[in-house]
């Protein structure tokens, strides 16, 4: 039931789980990856978040067939990535960091000459390709300047126009803005967000461990963790589910900490669903706060009447929500999430 | 179409290879300064030697020694082109591009190959206008010769190439071949001399090595004015052609087979 495992669309998919052992320096055997299973839809910012070597780059490596996997299907638009290469490579372009590929002595856009002959464009097309690129980058007035001249942001705006020399509908990223300056970066994700796929519908994978660039820029996301994917769904579902806890901070008219607020904090660490309670006391010895690590459902009512037993004066209220790094430490750090919430979806 | 597509990569790599060369404006002058420095260093050595070849190509010293040079000049470029553009982030990027394996080396070795070819006319007109170099050239066999040098080279190439992937240094195979050429190639004198400076027999081992076959055609067709239609001639051409047509195949699948191990094990991107 070949065609039944295959995906459709502008899609990419591995099933049964993809396998990939590689060599170790000492001859051992690491396994890269141990069964991934997911799906990433037409039109849409798929993420992929994970400490160092949890696989990203290496799952990204074998969708643009640069690395073979051992065990398991992945297809590119229902192109088998190990079996049809060709038609993969015709379907998704790659935008690597690592692999520079340009020549330091020639210009902007010799070098992308020199990649449209490679992918067999037509001259005039290649040509009308390369300054529409240019252009949607921003780089065509230091167009004809030699490479070597490009600071670190422009050399990556020049990677992704060979990336998108081909006009494929799916484009992969390793960590597409590491080394770009936060103005930089921010125009970059633009690009990739609002040009790129909500303009042009075109499908990105990509890798990052920017976890608020992933929140800012991604439909869904996949926690990958030593090879294996410990969580998928959308950021805010992930942030939801995957985090146990809240904040809840609150600011109080400062009074002298004195002896009773400690049995305060004792009754309040005491009140069920409070995992940690922290004041705030200045250099003068007032208590300026409390903030409070609470489980994110528990009623707040017990904590409130608590504080107003011993008449603390409030001068604001207000929760934090649980951000995706929240939710990252709670499933890859040390706080684990529980076993039920560390199935694979 | 796919041909026209084929030739346009090449020409890509070309093109690339000598705009990014003609940037290097000190470097241009100090290579062409190298050639005529090396026509003249090695025609005065063959002119003290003044040494009547009499084995194999009927020549004098002068004229077996420069042509020789020329030659070597000629076939480094290909055994060293792609090894030296080699990189992992490269290769990454350029094996995206889902071109071919011949497009691929073909295309890496061919503006050497045209700067070794533009560098071959000075050192045969200055060994000729100077040390008094004579050439009895043969075209379709000259021809001939460097087509099956050409594939016997682009195969060592390939050979190099697949095993530098994998190995991420110098191929012990190609190094050692390039050794034992200095020594039993007869790049500096006919190879039957080994028999008379060892012992007799030794100079069988040079025949079973690819660059013996490129420096004696190529001999052959420039200074002995050979017809292709000799039997004697074709047959040893024929040899030469064998060992082109084992090579060819044999570096395409040595190529084919490191970048894949590369790829299973990870490490195409690694250096």
């Amino acid at each position: 039931m070949r065609g039944h495992h295959r995906g459709h669309g502008n899609s990419i998919r591995s099933l049964d789980g993809i396998i990939k052992v590689i060599k170790g320096n000492q001859g051992s055997f690491i396994e890269a990856l141990g069964g991934l299973d997911l799906q990433v839809e037409e039109g849409e910012i798929f993420g992929i978040l994970g400490p160092n070597g949890a696989g990203k780059t290496t799952l990204i490596k074998i969708l643009c067939t640069l690395v073979l996997h051992d065990e398991g299907e992945a297809y590119v638009n229902s192109f088998d990535v190990q079996k049809e290469p060709g038609k993969v490579l015709d379907n998704l372009q790659a935008v690597l960091p690592g692999s520079r590929g340009f020549t330091w002595r020639l210009s902007g856009r010799q070098n992308l000459e020199f990649y449209a002959l490679l992918y067999g464009l037509e001259d005039e097309a290649a040509r009308k390709r390369i300054d529409y690129l240019l252009e949607l980058t921003g780089l065509l007035e230091r167009a004809d300047d030699g490479y070597q001249r490009y600071s670190t942001g422009m050399q990556r705006k020049l990677l992704l126009c060979r990336g998108l020399l081909r006009d494929t509908p799916i484009i992969l990223f390793d960590e597409p803005t590491t080394g770009l300056d936060p103005y930089s970066a921010a125009e970059f994700r633009k690009l990739l967000r609002d040009r790129l796929v909500r303009e042009e519908g075109k499908t990105i994978l990509m890798s990052t461990h920017n976890l608020s660039e992933a929140q800012e820029m991604c439909d869904r996301i996949a926690i990958l963790d030593r090879g294996k994917i410990i969580a998928c769904d959308t950021p805010d579902n992930i942030r939801y589910k995957m985090v146990d806890t809240s904040q809840f901070n609150v600011a109080l008219h400062e009074n002298a900490y004195v002896e009773r607020h400690e049995e305060m904090l004792a009754q309040l660490q005491g009140i069920t669903g409070v995992y940690r309670v922290t004041p705030d006391i200045s250099h003068e010895g007032e208590l300026k706060g409390l903030s409070f690590r609470i489980d994110k459902d528990m009623d707040l009512s017990a904590i409130l009447e608590s504080l107003l037993g011993y008449e603390l004066s409030i001068k604001a209220i207000n929760s934090e929500e649980p951000t995706l790094e929240d939710a990252f430490i709670s499933i890859t750090g040390s706080l684990p999430a529980p076993p039920w919430r560390r199935h694979r979806r | 179409m796919k041909v026209s597509i084929a030739l346009k990569q090449i020409m890509a790599f070309t093109k690339r290879d000598f705009k990014s060369w003609t940037t290097y404006k000190t470097s241009v002058i100090t290579q062409l300064i190298s050639i005529l420095i090396g026509v003249f260093s090695w025609g005065v050595r063959a002119s003290y030697v003044q040494r009547a070849v009499s084995e194999m190509y009927d020549s004098d010293y002068i004229s077996f020694l420069i042509v020789g040079i020329a030659i070597g000049n000629l076939i480094m470029p290909l055994v060293q082109g792609v090894e030296r553009r080699l990189n992992p982030w490269t290769l990454e990027t350029i094996l995206m591009t889902n071109m071919s394996t011949p497009v691929f080396v073909i295309g890496n070795v061919m503006w050497n190959y045209l700067f070794s070819i533009i560098t071959f006319v000075p050192y045969l007109v200055i060994g000729v206008l100077v040390f008094g170099v004579e050439m009895n050239v043969n075209i379709p066999a000259t021809i001939l010769a460097f087509l099956i040098s050409a594939a016997i080279l682009m195969g060592l190439a390939m050979v190099s190439s697949g095993l530098r992937i994998v190995t991420k240094s110098t191929d012990p195979v190609t190094w050692a071949i390039n050794v034992l050429q200095n020594l039993f190639s007869g790049i500096a004198f006919p190879v039957v001399y080994l028999d008379t400076i060892f012992f007799p027999g030794v100079s069988t081992f040079s025949w079973f090595l690819p660059q013996t076959w490129v420096y004696h055609l190529c001999r052959l067709a420039i200074l002995t004015n050979p017809s292709i239609t000799d039997p004697g001639i074709a047959i040893q051409f024929l040899k030469g052609l064998i060992f082109a047509v084992v090579l060819l195949p044999v570096g395409y699948k040595t190529f084919k087979w490191g970048v894949n191990r590369a790829k299973r094990e990870g490490t195409l991107g690694h250096y």
